[in-house]
């Protein structure tokens, strides 16, 4: 597949005289580029309010020159290293696109392509939901934790089993650590923006307890997501073939662990397709994860 | 004697050891400077300074070993001696050993724990020369809780970067195997119950290999899958007086454990094994129970790949159009006959469900969280938070009052 023009075409105009040269370029750059797996395949991310213009224009920079020679607003060329272009999807990736960028420009591109293996199609569209949200926050007053337990309703203090308060408000539903440094750590959010409206709704508690409590330091230390790829994996064909990253113990837990180095991220894979990724700092890591496992996972649905 | 060293007070390098009453010290023979007393701290130090020479010292050995390491070394030696282990796997579950004690992530572990990382580094070596050896049997010879083996193992694995191979599923059963009682003729043991070993490793290999094609490993324990597919090889090569016997009779005199998901693995391969029978032509007449399909396990082993093929749906492709029906050849009444697989639950009872995980197929329950309300509001954050919401956390006046009467806080 290594000549393969797959990435390039919907790219171009159809009256583009170059367009005979330019797939070469393509060809020989993919095959360069073999280590880069789906980089942010954004085109199915696009209608994501979190997925900002940054991030594509993130993305076209990478792919260098190749993206210069496209229109703006293109999409952006997913380089695939060539094990695993997908030998089953013979249709062209642009005809099938949802994206608003691809339909306006390749109409018929497809005489060049034979087989598209990758590229766009792979991008899942699949979009991970976020589940957990853990974050810290500095109150920078010393707090009175029996105080706080007596006069907060929501409020459990056990100091024989922990040396913290545990709060918890109803909305968003969140429960909160308050240690007596004034440190506080947040968790049980869906989004970044509930964990800090929470993190605030629990200041504000303290601050009408009567302690001169502030807001500093917010930050967000951990972001949990899951999603489901919707067919059977096998794990062990998985740790065999990633076994630097994978770790799978089926005394121990059901699942894979896969240690993601770029992003850093832990997928814990389960043979049901369902996908748990945590150890995030942002959203787009998470994101960015799932986008480089989906293509590895689908390379191991097979009916057996 | 004479010791080594200078007085301090007068240079002279005759010292001696002398004993005041029954304190060790060390004198200077020419001023009579007291240089040292004795001690009751055994540190290396101390113990040069007062001439107790030690033992690694006058064998010559060089580096120093510990006490606690050398109690771990003869633990994972004698751990290698049990298991009958070779010799090269000892050198190298010690080397890993002394490796992982060194590391400061180890260094400072109680003591049980030093104990379960020589036997997690035996299980390492073990499983990456291939020896089929369980998490179980370490933890069982080492009296160990296996949350506890879990994680020394996982961060021994981490700390001392090793790569460990899968558990080859193979090798386990041959090793389970060589464990049953059942295989040689003992006083409680009835004659219709003895078994060739040979023909049940065979028979056995080849159930959990379909077990294994029918996604009923992946996830899973793997010794409850061995011990349900042993017990039904067994069965099934001679069913007559064996099919009476319950799993767990079959365990107790095969010298076995039981573990609990057995029963439930033993569920799973007899319906994967009754939907194949569906498709054999001809048992299509009978009317197969999970007891009877026992006695065609051999059959269906025979051609268990053109029954796979036929028995399941398999994932993305249509319904099969092999004559599947009630013996019809044409295809769309055989076709009708067969349910809608496609869908991803299975058709309890019907001929064909699709070859899927069972947790797929008999998924639980889940409350479904409803979905994310971002559209709503777009959260920023920095809403603005009424005090009437925060006030309904904080307790009123008559509470707390009502409060510190009961606790005489």
């Amino acid at each position: 597949f290594k000549d393969d023009f797959s990435t390039s075409p919907h790219l171009f105009t159809p009256m583009s005289p170059y367009d005979l040269e330019l797939p070469i370029q393509a060809a020989s750059q993919l095959s360069q580029s073999k280590e880069l797996l789906t980089d942010f395949s954004s085109v199915d991310l696009s209608f994501l309010p979190d997925v900002t213009q940054d991030n594509k224009e993130q993305n076209l920079s990478e792919h260098g020159h190749e993206t210069q020679k496209e229109l703006d607003g293109s999409l952006p060329s997913n380089e695939e290293s060539g094990v695993l272009m997908d030998e089953s999807s013979l249709s062209h990736p642009g005809a099938a696109q949802p994206s608003p960028e691809a339909s306006g420009m390749c109409p018929p591109l497809t005489p060049m392509t034979p087989l598209t293996p990758a590229s766009a199609s792979e991008s899942s569209g699949i979009v991970p939901q976020l589940q957990n949200i853990v974050s810290t926050v500095n109150l920078a007053c010393k707090l009175d934790l029996k105080n706080i337990a007596l006069h907060a309703r929501n409020a459990e203090y056990n100091p024989k089993r922990f040396a913290a308060v545990i709060m918890r408000i109803r909305e968003p539903r969140t429960t909160a650590l308050i240690f007596s440094s004034g440190k506080m750590v947040c968790t049980g959010a869906k989004s970044e923006e509930q964990s800090r409206l929470a993190a605030r709704k629990y200041a504000r508690v303290v601050q009408k307890l009567g302690f001169p409590a502030k807001f500093l330091d917010f930050k967000i230390q951990n972001m949990v997501g899951s999603c489901d790829v919707r067919f059977p994996i096998r794990l062990e064909g998985l740790v065999l073939t990633h076994q630097q990253f994978s770790s799978y113990e089926p005394e121990l837990f059901p699942g894979l662990v896969y240690r993601m180095v770029k992003p850093r991220i832990v997928l814990l894979i389960f043979v049901s397709g369902k996908v748990v990724l945590t150890g995030a700092k942002n959203r787009s890591e998470i994101y960015e994860a799932f986008e480089n496992i989906y293509p590895i996972l689908r390379g191991f649905k097979k009916p057996s | 004697m004479a010791a080594r060293g200078r007085c301090p007070e007068c240079g002279s390098e005759s010292l001696v050891e002398d004993a005041h009453y029954a304190q060790q010290q060390l004198v200077c023979a020419a001023c009579g400077c007291v240089l040292s007393e004795g001690l009751l701290t055994t540190t290396y130090t101390d113990e040069e300074h007062l001439r107790e020479v030690a033992y690694s010292q006058s064998t010559g050995q060089k580096e120093q070993l510990s006490r606690c390491l050398q109690r771990g070394i003869r633990r994972v030696q004698d751990l290698c001696k049990v298991l009958q282990l070779p010799a090269v796997f000892e050198e190298t579950a010690v080397s890993y050993f002394q490796r992982a004690l060194q590391l400061p992530a180890f260094r400072l572990v109680s003591l049980e724990k030093k104990e379960l990382l020589g036997g997690c580094c035996v299980f390492v070596t073990c499983r990456q020369r291939n020896w089929p050896l369980t998490m179980g049997t370490i933890c069982s010879l080492l009296y160990a809780k296996q949350d506890l083996f879990a994680g020394v193992y996982l961060s021994l694995q981490k700390e001392l970067g090793l790569s460990v191979p899968a558990l080859s599923l193979a090798d386990l059963v041959t090793t389970h195997l060589n464990s049953f009682q059942l295989l040689q003729p003992t006083a409680n043991v009835p004659a219709a119950f003895l078994e060739d070993k040979e023909k049940l490793l065979a028979r056995t290999m080849a159930i959990v290999e379909l077990a294994s094609e029918t996604w009923l490993v992946t996830g899973r324990h793997p010794v409850p899958i061995v011990t349900a597919a042993a017990f039904l090889a067994w069965q099934s090569l001679q069913p007559g007086p064996r099919l009476s016997c319950p799993l767990a009779r079959f365990c107790r005199l095969a010298g076995v454990d039981l573990p609990p998901p057995a029963h439930l693995r033993l569920k799973e391969l007899l319906e994967i094994l009754l939907g194949m029978a569906s498709q054999l032509s001809w048992l299509r007449g009978f009317n197969l129970d999970r007891k009877m399909v026992v006695k065609h396990i051999g059959d269906l082993l025979q051609h268990r790949v053109f029954l796979l093929k036929n028995a399941f749906s398999q994932h993305g492709e249509e319904q099969q159009d092999t004559a599947t029906g009630q013996g019809s050849p044409s295809s769309p009444p055989g076709a009708q006959q067969q349910g809608r697989p496609w869908a991803g639950k299975g058709q309890r009872g019907g001929t064909l469900r699709p070859l899927l995980p069972p947790c797929l197929i008999h998924p639980r329950k889940r409350l479904r969280p409803s979905a994310p309300s971002a559209p709503a509001a777009a959260p920023t954050g920095d809403e603005p938070i009424s005090d009437s919401e925060i006030e309904q956390y904080l307790r009123s006046p008559e509470e707390i009052r009502a409060l510190r009467k009961a606790r005489a806080w």
